[in-house]
């Protein structure tokens, strides 16, 4: 971790200056010249983000039906209708379902790609095969989610897909309904987002990769580490702020996630792939219940919004426990 | 150190309108004036209603060389989710295509987000051109519900669900086309028994619903239907009609009647399926009728669902005009062309299924077996719309509950007690604001 520089001082040095109860009213903070480039992304912040998530709170008081229907005032009666709403709980359950196939199946897996991308293929092969292997994974966030949508419902679908019609040639006369069982689709849909989603932390682990310093694995080696207890005691370590990085993106994403969702099964069969965001999408366009579209979504961001802190805050105490010295 | 500081600025700026262009959406480039007729729909151009729209329009471009006319092709879905906040703003076509019922049409009547054309009917003679049930899904009342109150939307064509079955298959099989319930069930037990399953079906959207509306039609009468869509009453879900429907559904389930893998397939799959000569039968709507003709290589023919007086059917999608258009006048005119016995015979003619078509002009075969199918229903006024109208966010209640009993996982109670809650709870959000 790169040492943080003190903000450059323009102020006049102790010595000179006038007596102390002038000077304070004189002495700008030191973050005042930053304040021209904050700006900007200040503002686009109150734009895109603070003033419609006030507008969405506020929303989510009344009972609207959207469009020029009048407003009714309901209070915090949309949030204690959630508390009760099967639906919603629901859906959080499957947002567990979500962390799990787009944080923690990829953050392993992108480890051990990268480890293998990186020490293994790198070096065999060298630099060019390894990057271009790094993008072909990658290459699954590029693709547009409707995209790849259609592409897995020609694998999955029940009778026409790929993989049960070559289930079917093998002599498997019953293949599982991968999207329409309501005990499979969970799974099949998770497999979907860790093919999506595996690529971002085999790009960020890979990088941080080429950081660790050499000298390390060497030293180790000497005291006769073998290659895994060179990984657990060196690598891991060593890139533990890309491992916050990832784990903290790559919740939020899972706690959002709608496109694959909407693309693959619509929060069905029979609601067992329903997510928050889903819900809330159907809440808002097709039952034109818009306040409690809007607490549902509102839920959704205080959840978020704890999940992250905690995640930042174990990151600040693990970076506090290094810099003190383990 | 400088130079290259410059350098990165200069890029910075250079940098910024691209990314300012590729997070801005495009503004459209609808006109705001009377010069200008903005059509939005989402037929497709060589279905029976892009062809006679395609003429609708020729004939009002003759009429007013002035005035240009700007399609913008939409699809249903884009239109069904997002028409409530577009039509909000001031971006808005003169005439659209919206469909039809409380859900639908009746909520954006009721938000005030369409122009009222009582008036227009009444001058142009709409009301007289339009039958009974096909004037229910034109007018809405104050709270969006359908059957009375002021004209919304205006229909061109109508349509209606029957079955379509693989003449070449009934024929290896040696089987008649059924008149009645019993017949029909004789038949799919022909060819279960030949280890072929008889009806293509989809779970995951519309096609479940409308076989299983069709199957409570057959014990219901307009009493029921009027309770059930109008909100005349009560309707009882576990009653006769309901309950006799799902466990006839639940038990050609179990038969192998409907494929037990079919919960997550969609009506392009079932469709597809049905013209390659897998399944012998596929109860849809008229509205395959054109992409069957174009693409089924086998001989095929038509029957309404056997034993129905009501049958599931409508008007065809309205046209609305939008409140904040720009051109509603041009708009009342173009709806008024489209009503046109020119423009109404193309739709005859292309198995469209014309309000105000003459089906003598029909020659092709098939054709007029399609006008004489929806006629017969005309005649007893039998059309008892969709099983998704009552409530908003009906259509994913009725295929989810639907999905259940495809895979055997709810008793036909649970799935009708499911199906009623939503009802419910659905009916009274509505009726209160």
């Amino acid at each position: 971790m790169p040492t943080r520089t003190d903000p450059a001082t323009d102020q006049v040095p102790e010595a000179t200056r006038a007596p102390e109860a002038a000077d304070r009213r004189r002495r700008r903070p030191a973050w005042v010249p930053y304040l021209p480039y904050l700006l900007p992304g200040a503002v686009a912040f109150v734009v895109v983000i603070g003033y419609p998530f006030a507008m969405n709170v506020y929303y989510s008081l009344f009972k609207w039906r959207g469009g020029m229907a009048p407003m009714r005032w309901n209070g915090l009666g949309n949030y204690s209708d959630l508390m009760g709403d099967s639906a919603f709980w629901t859906s959080f359950q499957n947002s567990v379902a979500m962390i799990l196939a787009m944080v923690v199946v990829p953050t392993l897996l992108g480890l051990v790609l990268a480890a293998v991308l990186f020490d293994y293929l790198g070096r065999r092969f060298g630099p060019r095969v390894a990057a271009f292997l790094r993008a072909t994974y990658y290459l699954p966030q590029i693709l547009p989610v409707a995209v790849a949508g259609v592409l897995w419902n020609w694998i999955l679908n029940a009778q026409t897909g790929a993989l049960n019609v070559t289930l079917r040639g093998l002599g498997l006369d019953n293949p599982p309904n991968w999207l329409g069982d309501p005990d499979i689709a969970l799974p099949s849909v998770m497999l979907v987002l860790i093919w999506v989603q595996v690529g971002y932390p085999v790009v960020i682990f890979m990088s941080a990769l080429q950081r660790v310093d050499p000298e390390l694995y060497e030293a180790a080696e000497l005291d006769g580490a073998g290659w895994w207890r060179r990984f657990q005691a060196i690598t891991i370590p060593q890139i533990r702020p890309e491992t916050f990085v990832v784990t903290l993106t790559c919740t939020v994403a899972a706690l959002k996630v709608f496109g694959p969702i909407y693309v693959l099964t619509r929060g069905g069969p029979e609601s067992s792939t329903l997510v928050p965001s889903y819900y809330s999408y159907l809440n808002f366009f097709d039952k034109s219940k818009v306040g409690y579209g809007a607490a549902i979504a509102t839920v959704l961001t205080l959840v978020i919004i704890v999940v992250a802190v905690v995640i930042l805050a174990l990151q600040s105490r693990a970076e506090r426990r290094e810099q003190e010295g383990r | 150190m400088l130079r290259s500081r410059k350098i990165s600025i200069v890029a910075a700026v250079a940098a910024l309108p691209l990314a300012l262009a590729a997070c801005g959406g495009s503004d459209g480039g609808g006109g705001s004036d009377d010069q200008t007729l903005t059509i939005w729909h989402y037929e497709n151009e060589d279905s029976a209603m892009g062809q006679a729209w395609a003429k609708a329009i020729e004939i009002f471009e003759e009429e007013n060389p002035d005035v240009e006319v700007v399609v913008e092709k939409q699809t249903f879905e884009q239109i069904q989710k997002n028409a409530k906040i577009v039509l909000t703003g001031n971006d808005v076509p003169d005439v659209m295509e919206y469909n039809k019922g409380n859900a639908t049409a009746g909520q954006l009547a009721a938000q005030g987000l369409l122009t009222p054309l009582t008036d227009a009917a009444a001058e142009r003679g709409w009301d007289e051109k339009l039958s009974g049930s096909l004037q229910t899904t034109a007018t809405y009342d104050e709270q969006g519900l359908m059957g009375s109150g002021d004209w919304y939307g205006v229909p061109n064509y109508g349509e209606f669900v029957q079955v379509y079955y693989n003449k070449d298959m009934f024929a290896q099989y040696g089987l008649e086309v059924p008149t009645t319930l019993e017949e029909l069930e004789t038949v799919m037990q022909a060819f279960a028994d030949q280890g072929v399953t008889p009806l293509a079906e989809a779970g995951a959207e519309y096609p479940m619903g409308q076989l299983w509306y069709e199957l409570v039609l057959a014990n219901s009468d307009r009493e029921f239907i009027d309770q059930y869509q109008l909100f005349d009453g009560d309707p009882d879900f576990h009653g006769p009609e309901m309950t006799q429907a799902t466990e006839t559904l639940n038990s050609w389930i179990q038969s192998g009647y409907v494929a037990s893998d079919s919960a997550a397939l969609t009506a392009e799959d079932m469709g597809v399926s049905f013209i390659n000569g897998t399944y012998p039968m596929m109860v849809s709507g008229s509205w395959w009728f054109g992409r069957i003709v174009e693409e089924m290589d086998a001989d095929w023919g038509q029957f309404n669902f056997p034993g129905n007086t009501l049958q599931v059917g409508s008007s065809g999608n309205l046209w609305v005009v939008p409140a904040n258009a720009d051109s509603p006048d041009l708009a009342e005119e173009f709806i008024d062309i489209t009503l046109r016995p020119e423009v109404q015979n193309i739709l005859a003619e292309t198995g469209g299924l014309p309000v105000a078509g003459d089906a003598s002009v029909i020659t092709d075969e098939r054709t007029q077996q399609l006008t004489e199918n929806f006629q017969a229903i005309l005649d007893e006024d039998g059309l008892a719309f969709y099983p998704d109208w009552p409530v908003p966010g009906y259509y994913d209640v009725v295929v989810s509950e639907l999905q259940s009993l495809i895979n055997q996982s709810k008793t036909p109670t649970e799935v009708l007690d499911g199906l009623e809650t939503a009802y419910v709870d659905g009916k009274a959000d509505l009726l209160d604001s």
